[in-house]
């Protein structure tokens, strides 16, 4: 007896051990580049010998940076609203498809663009773009990124659609409202947290991808991934951490707000 | 009591019932249209000019001779392969840097979904926590972070130096191991999604009656838990393979190999051979697709009885 | 208040039929009850109605307009909820109040007459609370007035009392049948719930498998069911097999499983052969028992001991079932099973093992051919 529980609390402490580990692992990077960021040097070292705010004023200064940030927003939020409205109405449009046939091919062909190397994506893209005469524009950048960013908001709205009482869409038409006012009054209520979510998943995913955003983007409309890409390879100094920093930071912000978001919706059906 | 019986839908909804009739399967088929017609615009039809750029010729001056049908792209391609010249070592590391950030990945997240779904309170959340903040963390910045760590002159090396386990740096990058640690990182995060959200819906109680039955704790957990998620370890395997095989970001950073997906980008900007990248990228999808298929027909042999005795 | 007219309605979904020839005249200011078990379309049917399905082939008309092709939201009806349907992210009064909204009418009108339709659900002091904090039958209730707060032609009503616990339930059904007394509005309530539907019904509409086998009073359907499954589902009852042994000019003899040979009394020349098979049906209510009044059928004289309807069978009481007001006792005669009740537990009580006669009046007995159909003999 004894010794099974000697070798329960070793097993715990293997375990325990094991996955703070893995934490570690998990967390360290974004560490490293946030305290990079700090960095008085122009070369980067981790931990830095000496810490100041220089980086953060040269990001302040620089157009090439601002460029971009202003690039990566604007893009992020468009592929944020073609996406919410794409992966909207498709959920919406299969969850009143009394067949389902049209479904059954829509899952699978919304799914399929995640699973191909982006980089077979963006080579091709950028050759279709080039014969519709797309190329260079902040659309090309921004459809790319809206093909990504789509599979996720319809699965989210699919999820949220189904946890929704559709009879209540059957009340409202009964009631006399047609099939906007019904969406407008009775269903967007219902699922606009799941939308918000759905959006900023969206935007995040934008305001991150990479490797399709470097074959579309010309120097104009470079996004800060790129544009750090491109640092990365010339030199390895501070900036690119203080801009990874500002993009950490958005993120979580992005987080904040969805958790606020679901859980007011949460903290609202307690209170109820 | 006031009668209301006329009907005063506004002029929108009039105009949308004009145009949509009152069928409710119409109105789901005109709510999916622009999602199918995005898909077509953006994503089928640039596919099938794909198909066509490869079966083109290419030409002296132009990227590709638009309106010529030819084989030689998928046949330079393929003989190239055949000789094992640069193709076919781009091939093989590729797959091979693929395939073993597979088996890591996919070891490693099983672990820490286990640990995300035995915690609870704080720890989980950190836990939770620590995978979702990488995920919305652009994959330049998580390669990036590798190099001041994995330097011969960064962290890693510094440690180990100084507990004297090496005499002399190691150089994880630019190397195999540095990519290879730099993809895990990439999509390990997913990995974990995939099979914790299989996990969560695990009751436990099944683990205590294999325990009950004289399992031991590790032994319970591979015979009862792993068998379950094998739906989300299918899933994270799929994942990690397809984005690993066709990684370009670890690898153009962290180490000096070419991998298909950096050498198609060469084929295009640089060379401007615009057929051969596209056959090129046709043959790698093939491949893919095909492994892809083999490695799901394993795992599903393995999903009903993983016998391990 | 209108007279709605189903003409040959179907619905189908895909292979399956849901709903098939159904064609009911439903009468201006009447309650009809669709009565029957779950799958047997008459929600569907409802739906019809309502316009929230649109028919396979039929048509529907309120008064003399065709609507089949009209959506749910042109139509002027409107429908109670299984589930109430209530709209969670409004309040009680808005709930009510937005048919009116959709109908374009002032914000203080509809507030008016939302909170007036309140009150006369007795919901008066709840306009402002959530429909998620109302208790079952307080939903029911807000659901009822938002329904007739839009003033519908017809109120459809799809078992909304079937998630109330049956104390509430029995209040509600006394509740509605006033509230349609005093509005003398056309509904159609849908049920599978037998009592539900003879406390309410100005007329029934049972529904098997798709179709509508019977309209009818209620005491119409349960005196003169059409086929064997409406005699099953309206009440417990004995069906025993049975054929034909001969035939008089007045009566028909079978033989059955109880080992006696019971008699039915025809009006004239009887209508079947000799050896045609057939089931019987008979009610606890027309058993009496060892010659002791028929229980629930106060005012029918005791069952005559002679004459040519007389039937009498003898048996063992096997177990005896308290069930509150009445006694049931299962009875094994010749080996078959049979069950008779009696009203009043306190006198000539039964116990297990005592030997009991069961005898009634053949014309009360119930026949059936082995289709189902009902046979007049």
């Amino acid at each position: 007896m004894t010794s099974t529980l000697h070798r329960e609390t070793v097993e715990n402490r293997v375990f325990r051990a094991s996955y703070l580990a893995l934490l570690v692992f998990m967390l360290l990077p974004l560490f490293v580049v946030v305290v990079t960021s700090f960095s008085q040097a122009g070369r980067l070292a981790f931990p830095p010998e000496s810490y100041s705010l220089a980086w953060y004023g040269e990001f302040f200064e620089s157009t090439r940076w601002l460029r971009a940030f202003t690039n990566s927003i604007l893009i992020g939020v468009g592929t944020a609203l073609l996406a919410s409205f794409l992966g909207v109405t498709g959920a919406f449009g299969q969850e009143l498809d009394t067949d389902d046939s049209l479904g059954a091919i829509l899952q699978p062909l919304v799914l399929i663009p995640l699973l191909i190397p982006p980089v077979v994506l963006g080579i091709t893209l950028l050759m279709y773009f080039s014969e519709v005469g797309l190329r260079g524009s902040y659309a090309s950048i921004i459809l790319a990124h809206t093909l990504w960013a789509t599979p996720l908001v319809y699965f989210v709205m699919r999820s949220v659609f189904s946890r929704f009482d559709w009879q209540q869409l059957d009340a409202a038409h009964d009631l006399g409202a047609g099939p906007v006012r019904s969406f407008v009054h009775v269903v967007l209520p219902n699922v606009k947290h799941g939308i918000l979510v759905g959006a900023l998943l969206a935007f995040i995913i934008s305001l991150q991808e990479f490797v399709m955003a470097l074959f579309l983007s010309t120097p104009s409309t470079t996004t800060i991934p790129v544009l750090a890409w491109t640092q990365i390879r010339q030199a390895l100094d501070p900036m690119v951490s203080v801009v990874s920093t500002f993009l950490i930071l958005i993120s979580l912000g992005a987080i904040v707000i969805a958790a606020i978001a679901t859980n007011l919706e949460w903290l609202s059906k307690q209170l109820s | 009591m006031t009668t209301t019986n006329t009907h005063d839908p506004s002029s929108f909804d009039r105009i949308r019932d004009a145009v949509i009739g009152q069928s409710n399967s119409r109105r789901a088929l005109l709510l999916m249209a622009p999602l199918i017609a995005f898909e077509l615009l953006v994503f089928v039809i640039p596919f099938f000019i794909l198909l066509r750029i490869s079966v083109a010729s290419g030409s002296a001056d132009l990227p590709y001779e638009s309106g010529t049908w030819s084989l030689d792209a998928y046949s330079s391609v393929i003989e190239n392969i055949l000789s094992f010249d640069l193709f076919w070592s781009i091939l093989v590391y590729s797959f091979v840097l693929g395939g073993a950030v597979t088996i890591v990945t996919v070891g490693i997240a099983l672990f820490y979904a286990y640990a995300i779904w035995r915690s609870n309170g704080l720890v989980k959340s950190l836990l939770l926590f620590s995978v979702i903040l990488p995920l919305l963390t652009t994959l330049v910045i998580r390669t990036y972070a590798f190099t001041p760590l994995l330097s011969p002159t960064g962290t890693v090396n510094d440690i180990l130096l100084s507990l004297n386990l090496v005499s002399e740096p190691i150089q994880f990058v630019p190397g195999i191991v540095g990519a290879g640690i730099g993809q895990l990182y990439i999509v390990l995060p997913y990995a974990v999604l995939a099979i914790y959200s299989v996990m969560a819906t695990i009751d436990w109680d099944i683990v205590e009656a294999a325990r009950d039955l004289g399992a031991s704790r590790p032994r319970s957990v591979v015979e009862v838990v792993v068998p379950q998620v094998m739906p989300g370890v299918i899933v994270a395997t799929v994942i990690s393979f397809a984005w690993s095989v066709g990684s370009y970001a670890a690898p153009g950073l962290l180490s000096e190999n070419l991998t298909f997906a950096i050498y198609i980008e060469t084929l295009l900007l640089t060379d401007q051979r615009y057929p051969v990248a596209a056959a090129f990228s046709v043959i790698m999808l093939v491949l893919m697709l095909i492994s892809t298929g083999v490695l799901f027909a394993i795992l599903n042999r393995f999903g009903g009885d993983f016998d391990l005795a | 208040m209108s007279e709605i007219t189903l003409h040959d309605l179907e619905k189908q979904y895909g292979e399956t039929t849901a709903v098939e020839d159904v064609s009911v005249e439903i009468r201006d200011g009447e309650l009809l009850c669709l009565l029957g078990p779950s799958g047997s379309g008459k929600s569907t049917t409802l739906r019809m109605i309502a316009g929230l399905e649109t028919p396979t082939s039929g048509t529907i008309s309120i008064e003399a307009d065709d609507v089949t092709d009209q959506p749910a939201y042109e139509r002027n009806t409107s429908t109670v909820f299984q589930d109430w349907a209530l709209f969670p992210h409004k309040s009680v009064l808005e709930n009510v109040a937005f048919g009116l909204k959709m109908r374009g009418m002032s914000k203080d009108d509809r507030q008016k007459r939302a909170q007036s339709m309140l009150e006369r659900v007795q919901m008066g002091g709840y306009g402002d609370d959530d429909p998620t904090n109302l208790s079952g039958g307080q939903k029911q209730r807000v659901a009822l007035a938002r329904s007739l707060a839009v003033n519908p032609d017809v109120l459809l009503l799809d078992e909304p009392l079937s998630n109330l616990d049956k104390r509430l339930r029995e209040d509600m059904q006394i509740e509605l049948r006033e509230i349609h007394e005093d509005l003398e509005e056309t509904f159609v309530h849908v049920t599978h719930d037998q009592d539900e539907a003879f406390t309410l019904a100005d007329r029934i509409g049972i529904m098997n498998e798709g179709e509508l086998v019977q309209v009818g009073d209620p005491d119409e359907v349960y005196e003169n069911p059409k086929n064997r499954f409406i005699e099953a589902f309206l009440g417990d009852t004995n069906f025993v097999d049975a054929v034909v042994t001969r035939t008089s000019s007045d009566a028909v003899h079978v033989d059955t499983e109880l080992g006696t040979e019971l008699v039915l009394p025809t009006d004239g020349e009887p209508d079947v052969d000799e050896g045609t098979g057939l089931t019987l049906s008979l009610r606890p209510e027309i058993l009496s028992i060892n010659g002791e009044g028929r229980p629930e059928a106060a005012g029918k004289q005791p069952v005559a001991t002679d004459g040519s309807a007389h039937n009498a069978v003898t048996g063992t009481v096997e177990n005896v079932i308290y069930r509150g007001s009445t006694v049931r006792y299962s009875v094994s005669i010749n080996g078959s099973s049979m069950f008779a009740e009696r009203t009043d537990a306190s006198t000539g009580a039964h116990a297990a093992g005592d030997d009991i006669r069961l005898e009634w009046d053949g014309e009360d007995a119930l026949a059936f051919s082995d289709d189902g159909t009902r046979v007049t003999l």
